[in-house]
């Protein structure tokens, strides 16, 4: 075979092999560069297996999936951003993470040492994606926000009252984290993960344990497990009566979203009692705590849901409110698939894919998928309302398995770890995942893909052909993070 | 200076923040510590604001972004950092696009809230201390 010719085949059996995954109906887990020329993707079956699929570079080049899997249009510009390395038959290969400020020859994530000289002293804007044509205005929102809010740029084509096309020039919050981790002894690993988000990092600490565990074959106890449930949880409840708070705010009713601080603000205090932090941070590391403080959960548990049946009906009551949200900021089921949304954003279409259900830890546990369609902003208002309370009987029944003291001391990471392993976890936002590469105890590679990455492209299809103006509750329907996004 | 003991308007730039911060300071405005009773408040428009309200370790990509609003805060202004990571001693301290902290950004601030976050009623105490100074 001469070159030409293998290099083709290299080609084909990528996009094939990675074609054939989708079609069987595995979830796509990760899209994940290495150093050494190589990419894989990471595909998991409804049965609990994991498959990679591998290509390698030839000249800094791969074959772009792009064309025949649009969920990987982002990773694949990362990719090229972060190792310059270039699918070839990219659509739309404009930068997504770095900045005209960043040295040419920078790739920080192809080389061990820092190659780095000194940031180009230009704007950091990158070229947008906009409609042209007459009557057709270009706003654009951001970075900076008139509130309390992370940053991003938002590049709005509008016509009269309508949005045509929303470009979203996420990754203003990029700081590197991935890089961080390389070389990082893995107990100082452990705050940085904690923080890649606040408001999934219980599904952070989980992905770093369970891919650790994975790789020194530890046996976790089962009351162990049980705590984990209960703090994945505690961030379900926390992340979704956030979120819940957050969609009354987006068109004025001020009293619902009050009374939802209120409620979010009240668990908060109660987990930090409890956990010794008010968003968990580095609580699941911590592992003897629980049978004592067991009591003290039921009761915090108690008095949520009081306030939570006076909030639901307070909610429930207001016509207008589901007048607001009906038919607003629709995502079509095909489209979510097709654009590899996760979590709530999918669930809200009709699709029943939750990752707990695949998830060994949750194995003794039925987990309820809301059965939703609609794919607007009032069905992820409703998909939200039936988690909180799932959420609550889960916790519950995990309660109830904790039986006795847990003597149970922290378990101690082993530092001389090698291996490759995938993690992945239902976070509040979504199949999050970990892509983790260990050699004698230090991180070589460590790639996050969250929930909210998969989400972004979603939620600028969703405001296409929407008011400017419900551009906000749209948004807040996602409530999608920037931090985890643009690590 | 008198009329800055009775009311201090703000305005938030993020820059590079997990976003544990920036909840805790939406939870300054909740009914529970309800700055607004203490003459503190978000504005939208840097050049309505006394202080600008800084979180996250300064990314390369807003740190620009960053310097222009501060450049529209009208003088007499402050500079507030809220959080580890803006305080130069946080978790990213050391990742390639971070800045290390507003100090290094931009310039020394004029107050700075310590923690990871800082407490929603610590940051409310500090922020009135300042007024009273
Ligand atoms: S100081 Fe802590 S909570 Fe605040 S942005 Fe940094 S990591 Fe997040």
């Amino acid at each position: 075979m001469n070159e030409a010719t293998q290099a083709e085949e290299i080609r084909d059996n990528w996009i094939q092999d990675n074609i054939s995954r989708k079609n069987a109906g595995d979830v796509l887990l990760a899209l994940t560069g290495y150093r050494d020329n190589q990419i894989k993707t990471h595909w998991l079956s409804a049965d609990g297996k994991m498959k990679a699929v591998t290509t390698t570079c030839v000249d800094a080049q791969f074959a772009s999936l792009s064309p025949s899997m649009p969920e990987v249009a982002w990773d694949e510009r990362e990719i090229h951003d972060l190792f310059g390395y270039q699918p070839v038959g990219h659509p739309d290969l404009r930068p997504l993470v770095r900045t005209p400020r960043w040295p040419d020859t920078f790739f920080p994530l192809q080389k061990r040492s820092d190659d780095f000289a000194q940031w180009n002293d230009v704007e950091p804007d990158n070229p947008a994606k906009v409609v042209e044509g007459e009557g057709i205005t270009i706003m654009k929102v951001g970075p900076t926000h008139a509130g309390i809010i992370e940053s991003g740029h938002f590049v709005f084509s509008i016509i009269g009252e309508n949005i045509l096309h929303l470009d979203a020039h996420l990754f203003q919050n990029h700081r590197g984290v991935e890089k961080a981790l390389e070389s990082l002894p893995i107990q100082e690993a452990k705050p940085l993960i904690s923080r890649i988000c606040g408001a999934d990092t219980v599904s952070h600490q989980y992905n770093f344990l369970s891919a650790m565990e994975n790789l020194a074959g530890r046996r976790v106890p089962e009351s162990v497990e049980w705590q984990r449930i209960i703090l994945l949880e505690s961030e379900r409840i926390l992340s979704h009566l956030n979120d819940l708070a957050q969609i009354p705010a987006g068109v004025g009713f001020t009293v619902a979203h009050q009374r939802g601080l209120a409620m979010k603000e009240s668990w908060q205090k109660g987990l930090a009692a409890i956990f010794g932090h008010r968003f968990l941070f580095d609580a699941m590391y911590q592992e003897k705590m629980m049978a004592s403080k067991k009591e003290q959960l039921q009761q915090l548990l108690v008095s949520l849901e009081t306030m939570w049946m006076k909030w639901r009906k307070l909610v429930s009551r207001q016509q207008g409110f589901h007048d607001r949200m009906h038919g607003v900021g629709v995502v079509k089921r095909e489209d979510a698939e097709q654009l590899g949304a996760v979590g709530v954003a999918l669930r809200a279409t009709g699709v029943s894919v939750d990752m707990r259900t695949i998830m060994p830890l949750y194995r003794h546990n039925r987990i309820h998928i809301p059965q939703v369609t609609g794919g607007d902003v009032e069905a992820r208002f409703q998909v939200r309302l039936q988690e909180v309370e799932h959420s609550f009987a889960l916790i519950r029944n995990a309660l109830e398995h904790l039986q006795g003291k847990n003597q149970e001391a922290s378990w101690r990471i082993p530092d001389d770890l090698t291996g490759e392993v995938v993690s992945y976890s239902e976070s509040p936002h979504g199949l999050n995942v970990h892509v983790v590469q260990m050699k004698n105890g230090v991180i070589e590679r460590y790639h996050v893909r969250s929930g909210a990455y998969r989400n972004w492209p979603v939620l600028a299809l969703a405001v296409a052909g929407n008011a400017v103006a419900d551009f906000p509750l749209i948004n807040k329907s996602f409530e999608l993070c920037y931090s985890c996004a643009d690590r | 200076m008198n009329q800055r003991k009775k009311s201090l308007q703000l305005r938030h730039v993020d820059a590079g923040s997990c976003n544990a911060c920036e909840q805790e300071l939406t939870a300054l405005l909740s009914k529970d510590l309800d700055i607004q009773h203490y003459g503190i408040d978000v504005v939208a428009s840097p050049r309505h604001a006394d202080a600008l309200v800084v979180t996250g370790p300064v990314t390369d990509t807003m740190q620009p972004a960053l310097k222009k609003v501060w450049d529209a805060v009208p003088k007499p202004r402050q500079l507030i950092a809220v959080g580890d990571c803006a305080a130069g001693c946080g978790v990213f301290q050391n990742a390639y696009a971070s800045h290390g902290g507003v100090e290094s950004a931009l310039k020394k601030p004029d107050l700075t809230i310590r923690g990871c976050p800082p407490d929603p009623a610590k940051i409310l105490d500090m922020l009135r201390e300042m007024m009273q100074n």
